[in-house]
C-alpha cells in the first residue's frame, strides 16, 4: 500500500493541475485562512465537485460549505468574473457578488433548504467587475452540492452569460424598426419617427437629441426622452459658440464626440430606461448624401455599457440611419414638388380625356365593328344609305384617331409606350409615307416635293410612332397651306438625321411659338382648312420624337410659312437597351389604318363638289316650299343637315365656311339660316350679326348649331340675335321641329304679330287647355306629335286614352293619377309622369300648368304645356342601371362573384321573378348556370327554355330578344371571357319597351367589359401566385415536409418571403425560410437571387449553416435591396433527426413535440443579411424528436399592428401543439387559417413544415420472398418513430399481414403486380396504409385459415383496420395509436 | 433467395422429446419451410414435439397456420414479443405456450 498522506497530497494537486488557468491561482490560495481550511483536509465530495467545475468547459461557480466559499472554473472567469478574479477565490460568496447578493441570495437559500434546483433565463444583474456598475444578463441553473454524508453542503452554478445576445438583440431590433421608415414621407415625419424609434429603446439612449444645421445654427428639431425646454435641449445652437450645450461647431465638421454629462446644472436628466441619470453623450453627426453634415445627433448613452467600439459603431449605425431617413425624405420632397408643379395641369387634362377616351373605345369598337359589316352587306343598297354608312365610318375613324392619340399620352405618361426601335432607312420610310399625302396635297392645290436621298448610315425608330409623327406634321401643313407648297426633306447632318417639313402656310405668330408644342393650345383665330382638332397633335409629335431620343423645333414667319425640324441620333446608344430590336423586328409597314384615319380626314378639310347649288328634292304639299341655308364646316354634318331638311320637304343649300355663306347672303334671302357656331374665319355668331346689321336680312331667322353645351354660349347666341339655339347631338326630330316652329313663327310674324309672344312660349311644346274636371278642351299640333292624340279626340275626359293600363303597369298609372290629382287641386305646378302614346309606347313628359279664371263665365281653367322627356328619362335610369351594375362588378374579386352579382343587380333592377345567366364554354352546349334566386341548374331547367337559351348563344352578341319561343322572357348574349354568356329574365307579366331593350343591350355591352376585367383580375392574380411559387421554392419537397406560400391580402403583390429545401448528396436537406425588405417585383427579384445563392452555397458547405450565411452576407452585400434581409438556415439529416441551423435575424422555428412540450429555436441568432458581413456567424444544433413537427415561419405569419411580436409567436405555437396529431400538409392549412387575420395577411406570409420521421413509402413486387425485406425498411422507419418494442411489434405485423395478404390474395396469377406500403407518424398515432391494384376478397367470405386469421391479427394488433375495395383495386388502412 | 432467412436446428430434450428451435422471421414467404421443418420433427413416440420460438422476432398469420395445423402434437416456446398475437389468434387456448424470459426483441 502506498503512503496515504501522499496519496492525498497527490490527489490534492491532481485537482488544482485539472485546469492550467485558475488551477495555479486556487493553489496560491490561504486556504487554511478560510472556513474550508487546508484542501488536505477537503473532503471527497469537495474534490469530486472541483474536479467537475474545474475540468467543464461550461462557465460554472460553486460556493462550498459554512462560508459559501467561492469556487469558479476558467470559462466563468473568462465570461463573467472580470476584474474579481483572482481576488474572489476562496472568498465567501456574499463578499465576491455583494452588488448583486440581494438577487442571488433567495435562490442560493432555496437551495441550501430544499435542496431543488433553481433556473433562470436572462436574468438582468449590474454587476460590478470592470470598474462600474454593468448591465449584464444570465441563464444559469443552481443546484445542491451534497457532502459525504449526502448533506447539501453547497451549490454549483452553471451559467451562461447572454449579455452580448441580449443587448445584441436589442440594438439590432432597434436597427431594424430604424430602418423600417422606408414608409415614412416627409423629414418631421421621419424626425418623429425616429424620435420614437429612440424613445422605445429608451436602454441604450435614455434620451436623444436631433440637431440639424440650418442657416449658420443648429435647430433642434426632434427629442426623445427628454422634454424640449430643458436646459440641455437648447432650441438653437450658434455654430460659434464654444461654449454652448453641445459641441455644435465640432459637429458641423463632421467630428464625433463624448460628453460628460457630470455637472449640467441644477435640472436633473432624464434617466430613460434606467433609474440614475446617464452620465455620458455622444454628439454624432448626421452624414448627409455629399459628406457634408446635415446635423447632429445627441445620444446620451447607457451608464451601465462600457461605451466601447461595438456601441459606439451601433451609434454611428442608428445616426447614418436617421441620417438616410431624412436625405430620403428631402430628395422624394424635392423631387415630388418639382414633378407635381411640372405635371399637374397635363396630368390632369391627359387623365381626364384618356379616362374619357378610354370609356369611347368600347362603343366605338361596337359601332365600327357592325358599320364595317353593313357596308360588305348592303355595298348594293341605295346610294343614300351608302353615303349615310360612308359618314358613320368616316366619323368613327376620326373619333378612333382622336381617342388613339390621348391614349399614346396616357401611355407615354405611364413609360407603357412599348416602342420597339429597330434600323430602318429614314428616307426610304418617309418618302413612303409622305406618299399617302400626295393626292390630298394636289386635291388642295399644293405643291409637293418629297428630298429623300439616301442617308449614310440607318436610323432607329419604331415604325408605328414614326408614322404618327410624318402624318402629323403633313396634316398639319396641309391643314394650315393654302397656296404654294409643302416640302418633306431628309438629311444627314452632325451624326444625326434631320427631317423637314417645311410649308408655305400662314405661319405661326412669334409670341405663339413657343407654346406651339403645348398640349391642348390652338393658336386662336389661324385661318385652317377646319377648324376641327383638339390641340393635340404637335404635342403628341413632341413627346413621340422625345421617345426616339430626338428633339423637334419649328421656324416660322406669319404669311410666309412654317418649318418643322425633327432631328435623330443615328445609333442606338440614346436608346434603352432593351427597346432595341434587330433590323428584321422593323414591324410591319405603315399601318393603313392609321394613315388611312389621316388622309380621309384631311380629304374632307377639301373642296370636293360644288355644294352651294340648291339640292333638289321632293316637295310636299302645295306651298312653296321654304329655302333653308346650312352652314357647316364640316363636311359630314353639312351633308346629315341638307339631308335631313331635304327630306322633310324643304329646299336646301349648303355652304362650307362662314365667308361664303356671307357672300351668298348678300344677294340672296333663304327662309332660315342654320349654321354651326364654331368655324374658322367667320364664325355662326359674325353671320347672325352681320345679317341683323343689314336692313334687308334683319328679319332672315337664324338657327346656332354648337357643340358648346354651356348655357352662357347659348345666351350669347340669342343674345347676338339668333332665334334658337340647339347644341349638338341633337336629334334629328328636334331639328326638324325647331326648324318648324322658327319658319312658321316668322310666315307668322306679319300677320299675328300681337299673338307671337304667346305662340313663343308654347309652340315648341305640347300646349292644352283644361276645364274644371279635367277634360281636355284644346290641344296643339305638337300635342297631336307627341301622344298620336289629335283634335279630332276632342274633348278628352279622364280618364283618358294616355293614362297607363293599371293591368299593364300599377306603378305607372299611380304616378299618372297622382298628377291628375294634383292638377285638378293646385293653382300651378309642374310634374314628370309617364304616359302611353296612342301606339303604346310608353312615354315620360314634363308638364307644367297654371290655373285661371276664365272672365266669360267664372270657370276654374286649366292650361298647361309639357314636352316629351322619355329620353332623357331613361337616360337617367339607364344610367344608374348602368351604375348599379358597375358597382356590383367593381367590388367583384373574381370572375364568379361579378357574374354572381350581376344576375342578381339585373334581377333588382327588371323585378324579374328570376334571371339566368348561362355561361357557355366554347363548343359546349352544356352551360354553368348562375340563377338569381340560386338553385337552378341546366338540368332543371325546361327543355323549351333550354332551346331559348342556346337560340340566344347562336344569334347576334348584345342584340336584346324577346319571346323567342314564348318562354315569357327576354334574353341578350355576350362574349365573356370563358365562353359566350346568355343573360334570360323572366318577366312574364311586365311589359318590356323598347327602353328595356336598349338598357338591356347597354348592360350587356357593360356586362362584357365588366367581366372581361374581373377575369383579367383572376389571371393577374394567378399570374402573381405562379411567379411567386416559381421561384420561391422547390416543386418537389422531400418526405414530411409542407409548405405554405400566401401573399399580402392588399394589395394583392408578391413579396419577398421565400421557402426552399435542397436535397444534399449525403442524403441530408437543406431548409431555408428567408425575408427579404420589402414587397413587389423588387423583393422578388432579389429575393430569387438570394434563394439560389444560399441553395449553393448550402451544396457546397452543408456541415456548417453559420458559415453558409456567412458566404451569403457577403453575397447579398453585393445585391441591391439585400441588406437586412433575414434568413434562417438549417441542415436536417432526415434518418437522425439532427438539425444544425443559424438564423440571420429570422424569428425563432418552432418545435412541437409529439408529448405537447414546446421548444423554440432561438440559439444561434446572429444580424440579418449583409449588416456585418465580416462577423462570423453562429451554428446550434437541435434534435428533432420522434413525432415531433418543425414549423419555420416568415414574420408575416406572426407580426400584427399593435401586437407583441412574441404574443404571435405563441399563438403559432399553440396553434401547432395543438394541431400536431395532424398531417402536415393539413397542419400548414389550418395553422395559417388560424394565424390568418380577418381580412387576410398585411404582410406576405411563408411557412415550412417538417414532421420527423417523413413518411415511409415503397412499392413491392407481389411476391412473398420480398415481405421480409419490406419488413426491414419498415423496422428502421419505426424505430425513427421513437415507438416502443411492443408498439413496433403491433405495426410490423399488422402491416406485414395487410401485405402478405395483397401479395397471397390480390394477385392471384398475376405475380407482376405491385404492392404498394405507405406510412406515416402523427404526434399521437401512427397510420400505415397497403394498396395492391387487384382485387381483395371480401372478409366476410367464410374463413379458409389463413385469409380470415390475417385479418383478426390486424384487427387485434392495432386500433382500427378499414378496407377499401374498389376496381382500382383494394387499400387496407391501419392506425395505431401511440400510447 | 429473397425471402427471410430461417435457422432450423432439431435436438432433444433430456425427456427425449423433439425440440425444433427456429431463429428468425416466420412469413408467408417461408411458412412451407417451417411447415417441413415441423412434420420432419415430429416424432409421436417421443411425445410432443416442441417448437422453440424463442428466438423468433416475426411471426404472421401464415406462421400461425402452421402450428394451428400441428396443434395436436406439438408444444410451443415463445418470446414475450409474440405472447399478443397467439393470445389474439387463440392459439394458446389449443396448444400448450411456455413464454420463455430474456429472448430478442424485447430490448
Amino acid at each position: 500500500m502506498p503512503d496515504s498522506a501522499g496519496e492525498e497530497d497527490a490527489a490534492r494537486l491532481d485537482i488544482f493541475s485539472l485546469d492550467d488557468v485558475v488551477g495555479p491561482d486556487l493553489a496560491a490560495v490561504d486556504w487554511a485562512a478560510t472556513g474550508l481550511g487546508a484542501p488536505e483536509g477537503w473532503p471527497q465530495s469537495l474534490r469530486t465537485a472541483l474536479g467537475i467545475l474545474l475540468t467543464s468547459r461550461f462557465p460554472m461557480w460553486m460556493a462550498w460549505g459554512p462560508e459559501l466559499t467561492f469556487f469558479c472554473n476558467a470559462a466563468y472567469r473568462h465570461d463573467t468574473l472580470g476584474r474579481k478574479y483572482p481576488w474572489a477565490l476562496g472568498r465567501p460568496a456574499n463578499e465576491v457578488w455583494a452588488e448583486v447578493w440581494p438577487e442571488v441570495w433567495p435562490r442560493i437559500r432555496s437551495v441550501l433548504e430544499t435542496g431543488a434546483s433553481t433556473w433562470d433565463e436572462a436574468l438582468l444583474l449590474f454587476l460590478e467587475r470592470s470598474g462600474f456598475r454593468e448591465e449584464t444578463y444570465h441563464t444559469f441553473s443552481y443546484s445542491p452540492l451534497r457532502d459525504d454524508e449526502d448533506a447539501v453542503v453547497g451549490m454549483l452554478c452553471v451559467v451562461s452569460e447572454e449579455t452580448e445576445r441580449v443587448v445584441g438583440e436589442r440594438r439590432m431590433a432597434m436597427l431594424r424598426d430604424l430602418g423600417a421608415a422606408s414608409a415614412v414621407r416627409s423629414e418631421q415625419e421621419m424626425l418623429t419617427f425616429a424620435a420614437q424609434q429612440f424613445g422605445r429603446y429608451d436602454r441604450s439612449f435614455p434620451f436623444a437629441l436631433f440637431y440639424l444645421f440650418d442657416d449658420g445654427a443648429a435647430r433642434l428639431a426632434a427629442t426623445s426622452g427628454i422634454a424640449p425646454n430643458h436646459p440641455s435641449a437648447p432650441t438653437v445652437l450658434p455654430l460659434t459658440d464654444t461654449g454652448a450645450a453641445w459641441p455644435a461647431a465640432a459637429a458641423a465638421k463632421g467630428e464625433a464626440s463624448v460628453v460628460e454629462l457630470e455637472d449640467r446644472g441644477p435640472e436633473p436628466l432624464p434617466t430613460g430606461g434606467w433609474s440614475e441619470p446617464p452620465v455620458r453623450a455622444i454628439v454624432q453627426p448626421l452624414p448627409g448624401r455629399g459628406g457634408e453634415p446635415i446635423g447632429f445627433l445627441v445620444a446620451a448613452v447607457n451608464r451601465y455599457r462600457p461605451l466601447d467600439k461595438a456601441y459606439r459603431s451601433f451609434i454611428e449605425l442608428t445616426a447614418g440611419h436617421v441620417a438616410t431617413g431624412i436625405a430620403t425624405a428631402r430628395t422624394s420632397l424635392a423631387q415630388q414638388r418639382r414633378a407635381e408643379e411640372l405635371t399637374v395641369l397635363d396630368t390632369a387634362k391627359t387623365a381626364f380625356f384618356s379616362n374619357v377616351s378610354h370609356e369611347f373605345r368600347t362603343p366605338l369598337t361596337l359601332i365600327m365593328g357592325p358599320v364595317e359589316e353593313l357596308r360588305t352587306r348592303l355595298a348594293d343598297a341605295d346610294p343614300r344609305t351608302r353615303e349615310e354608312l360612308e359618314m358613320v365610318r368616316r366619323n368613327g375613324l376620326r373619333l378612333g384617331k382622336l381617342v388613339n392619340t390621348l391614349l399614346d399620352f396616357s401611355r407615354i405618361e405611364a413609360g407603357r409606350m412599348g416602342a420597339r426601335f429597330a434600323p430602318v432607312d429614314l428616307s426610304a420610310l418617309t418618302a413612303e409615307l409622305a406618299s399617302v399625302f400626295r393626292s390630298a396635297m394636289e386635291r388642295g392645290g399644293l405643291g409637293f416635293e418629297v428630298d429623300c436621298p439616301p442617308l449614310p448610315e440607318p436610323v432607329y425608330v419604331d415604325r408605328a410612332l414614326w408614322e404618327k409623327i410624318v402624318l402629323n406634321l403633313l396634316s398639319n401643313a396641309l391643314k394650315f397651306t393654302f397656296d404654294g407648297s409643302v416640302r418633306v426633306a431628309v438629311r444627314a447632318e452632325g451624326g444625326h438625321a434631320l427631317v423637314t417639313v417645311a410649308d408655305t402656310g400662314i405661319g405661326v405668330p412669334e409670341h405663339e411659338l413657343p407654346r406651339l408644342f403645348e398640349r391642348f393650345h390652338r393658336i386662336e383665330s389661324a385661318r385652317s382648312r377646319s377648324n376641327e382638332g383638339s390641340g393635340i397633335g404637335l404635342a403628341l409629335v413632341k413627346e413621340l420624337v422625345a421617345l426616339h431620343g430626338g428633339t423637334i423645333s419649328a421656324t416660322s414667319a406669319e404669311g410666309v410659312g412654317t418649318e418643322f425640324t425633327v432631328c435623330i441620333p443615328f445609333g442606338r446608344v440614346h436608346l434603352p437597351p432593351d427597346a432595341v430590336a434587330a433590323a428584321d423586328e422593323a414591324g410591319a409597314a405603315p399601318g393603313d389604318s392609321t394613315a388611312d384615319a389621316f388622309v380621309h380626314e384631311a380629304l374632307r378639310w377639301l373642296p370636293e363638289v360644288e355644294e352651294a347649288e340648291p339640292v333638289v328634292s321632293a316637295v310636299a304639299g302645295t306651298a312653296v316650299p321654304a329655302h333653308v341655308l346650312g352652314v357647316d364646316d364640316n363636311a359630314d354634318m353639312r351633308e346629315y343637315l341638307a339631308r335631313l331638311l331635304s327630306g322633310a320637304g324643304y329646299q336646301v343649300s349648303a355652304l362650307g365656311d362662314g365667308a361664303s355663306a356671307l357672300e351668298a347672303l348678300r344677294h340672296w334671302k333663304p327662309d332660315l339660316v342654320v349654321s354651326d357656331v364654331m368655324m374658322a374665319g367667320v364664325s355662326g355668331l359674325d353671320i347672325v350679326a352681320a345679317l341683323r346689321r343689314e336692313q334687308r336680312t334683319t328679319s332672315v331667322p337664324v338657327l346656332l348649331l354648337s357643340a358648346l353645351a354651356e348655357p352662357e354660349a347659348s345666351i350669347e347666341g340669342l343674345e347676338a340675335g339668333a332665334d334658337d339655339y340647339l347644341t349638338k347631338p341633337f336629334s334629328a326630330a328636334e331639328l326638324l321641329a325647331r326648324v318648324r316652329a322658327i319658319i312658321e313663327l316668322a310666315r307668322l310674324r306679319g300677320h299675328h304679330a300681337r299673338w307671337r309672344n304667346a305662340l313663343v312660349e308654347t309652340l315648341h311644346d305640347a300646349f292644352f287647355v283644361a276645364d274644371e274636371d279635367g277634360t281636355i278642351m284644346e290641344t296643339n299640333a305638337a300635342f297631336t306629335e307627341i301622344l298620336g292624340y289629335g283634335p279630332e279626340g276632342l274633348p278628352y275626359r279622364a280618364r283618358y286614352p294616355w293614362w297607363p293600363d293599371p293591368e299593364v303597369d300599377a306603378e305607372a298609372d299611380r304616378l299618372f293619377g297622382d298628377a291628375i290629382a294634383r292638377f285638378l287641386n293646385e293653382d300651378s305646378g309642374s310634374c314628370t309622369v309617364p304616359v302611353t302614346h296612342r301606339d303604346g309606347r310608353r312615354l315620360w313628359v314634363a308638364a307644367t300648368f297654371t290655373g285661371i279664371v276664365d272672365p266669360e263665365n267664372g270657370r276654374r281653367m286649366s292650361v298647361g304645356t309639357f314636352r316629351d322627356v322619355t329620353a332623357e328619362h331613361y337616360a337617367v335610369q339607364r344610367d344608374a342601371a348602368v351604375a348599379a351594375v358597375s358597382l356590383r362588378l367593381s367590388r367583384s374579386g373574381d370572375l364568379d362573384q361579378a357574374l354572381r352579382g350581376a344576375v342578381e343587380e339585373v334581377r333588382t333592377l327588371w323585378g324579374a321573378e328570376r334571371v339566368l345567366g348561362a355561361l357557355f364554354p366554347p363548343g359546349s352546349d352544356v352551360p354553368t348556370i348562375t340563377a338569381a334566386p340560386a338553385g337552378v341548374g341546366w338540368e332543371t331547367l325546361e327543355g323549351g327554355l333550354r332551346d331559348t337559351l342556346i337560340d340566344l348563344r347562336d344569334g347576334p352578341p348584345l342584340v336584346a330578344r324577346r319571346d323567342l319561343r314564348a318562354q315569357g322572357g327576354v334574353g341578350v348574349s355576350l362574349e365573356g371571357p370563358r365562353g359566350i354568356l346568355v343573360l334570360w329574365l323572366a318577366i312574364d307579366r311586365r311589359p318590356f319597351s323598347e327602353q328595356d331593350r336598349l338598357l338591356l343591350s347597354v348592360l350587356a355591352g357593360h356586362l362584357t367589359q365588366g367581366l372581361r376585367r374581373a377575369h383579367q383580375i383572376d389571371e393577374q392574380r394567378e399570374t402573381a401566385l405562379a411567379l411567386q411559387r416559381a421561384i420561391l421554392g422547390p416543386s418537389a419537397l422531400p418526405p414530411g415536409f409542407a409548405v405554405r406560400y400566401e401573399p399580402a391580402a392588399r394589395p394583392l403583390e408578391v413579396g419577398g418571403d421565400w421557402y426552399d429545401t435542397v436535397e444534399l448528396p449525403d442524403g441530408r436537406i437543406g431548409v431555408v425560410v428567408g425575408d427579404c425588405v420589402g414587397r413587389g417585383l423588387e423583393a422578388a427579384t432579389v429575393m430569387g437571387q438570394l434563394r439560389s445563392a444560399c441553395r449553393a452555397l448550402l451544396l457546397q458547405d452543408p456541415e456548417n449553416p453559420g458559415r453558409v450565411l456567412n458566404a451569403l452576407d457577403r453575397f447579398a452585400a453585393g445585391v441591391s435591396g439585400a441588406l437586412c434581409t433575414t434568413v434562417f438556415c438549417a441542415v436536417l439529416d432526415p434518418l437522425t433527426g439532427l438539425l444544425t441551423y443559424s438564423s440571420a435575424g429570422h424569428p425563432p422555428g418552432i418545435l412541437a413535440r409529439a408529448d405537447g412540450g414546446m421548444d423554440l429555436l432561438e440559439q444561434a441568432r446572429s444580424f440579418p443579411l449583409a449588416v456585418r458581413p465580416a462577423a462570423p456567424r453562429p451554428c446550434a444544433s437541435e434534435l428533432v424528436p420522434p413525432r415531433a413537427t418543425l414549423l419555420l415561419y416568415t414574420d408575416g405569419l406572426v407580426e400584427r399592428r399593435r401586437h407583441s411580436l412574441n404574443g404571435g409567436i405563441a399563438k403559432a405555437g399553440l396553434a401547432l401543439r395543438e394541431e400536431r396529431d395532424t398531417g402536415v400538409e393539413e397542419l400548414a392549412a389550418r395553422v395559417m387559417a388560424r394565424m390568418r387575420p380577418h381580412d387576410g395577411y398585411e404582410d406576405d406570409v411563408a411557412v415550412l413544415l417538417y414532421r420527423h420521421p417523413g413518411p415511409f413509402e415503397t412499392v413491392f413486387p407481389a411476391r412473398a420472398e420480398r415481405l421480409a425485406q419490406v419488413r426491414d425498411g419498415l423496422r428502421g422507419w419505426l424505430e425513427r418513430c421513437g415507438l416502443s418494442g411492443e408498439t413496433t411489434q403491433r405495426v410490423l405485423v399488422a402491416a406485414g399481414e395487410a401485405c402478405a395478404n395483397a401479395v397471397e390474395h390480390a394477385h392471384v396469377g398475376r405475380p407482376d403486380g405491385f404492392v404498394r406500403l405507405c406510412t406515416e407518424a402523427f404526434a399521437e398515432h401512427i397510420l400505415v396504409s397497403v394498396a395492391d391494384d387487384g382485387s381483395w376478397r371480401s372478409p366476410r367470405r367464410p374463413r379458409d385459415g389463413i385469409r380470415g386469421r390475417g385479418i383478426e391479427v390486424m384487427r387485434g394488433m392495432v386500433d382500427d383496420v378499414s378496407v377499401d375495395s374498389g376496381d382500382e383495386g383494394t387499400v387496407v388502412s391501419l392506425r395505431i395509436e401511440v400510447e | 433467395m429473397m425471402g427471410a432467412g430461417l435457422g432450423l436446428s432439431t435436438s432433444r430434450t433430456t425427456s427425449g422429446a423433439p425440440v425444433l428451435r427456429v431463429v428468425g422471421e416466420i412469413d408467408r414467404g417461408n411458412s412451407a419451410e417451417f411447415d417441413a421443418a415441423v412434420r420432419a420433427g415430429l416424432d409421436p413416440s417421443a411425445g410432443l414435439l416442441v417448437v422453440d420460438l424463442s428466438e423468433v422476432v416475426y411471426l404472421d398469420s401464415a406462421g400461425l397456420s402452421v402450428l394451428f395445423a400441428h396443434a395436436d402434437d406439438i408444444e410451443v416456446v415463445v418470446p414475450p414479443l409474440l405472447a399478443p398475437i397467439l393470445a389474439i389468434s387463440g392459439l394458446d387456448t389449443v396448444i400448450p405456450v411456455r413464454t420463455a424470459a430474456g429472448s430478442p426483441g424485447t430490448e
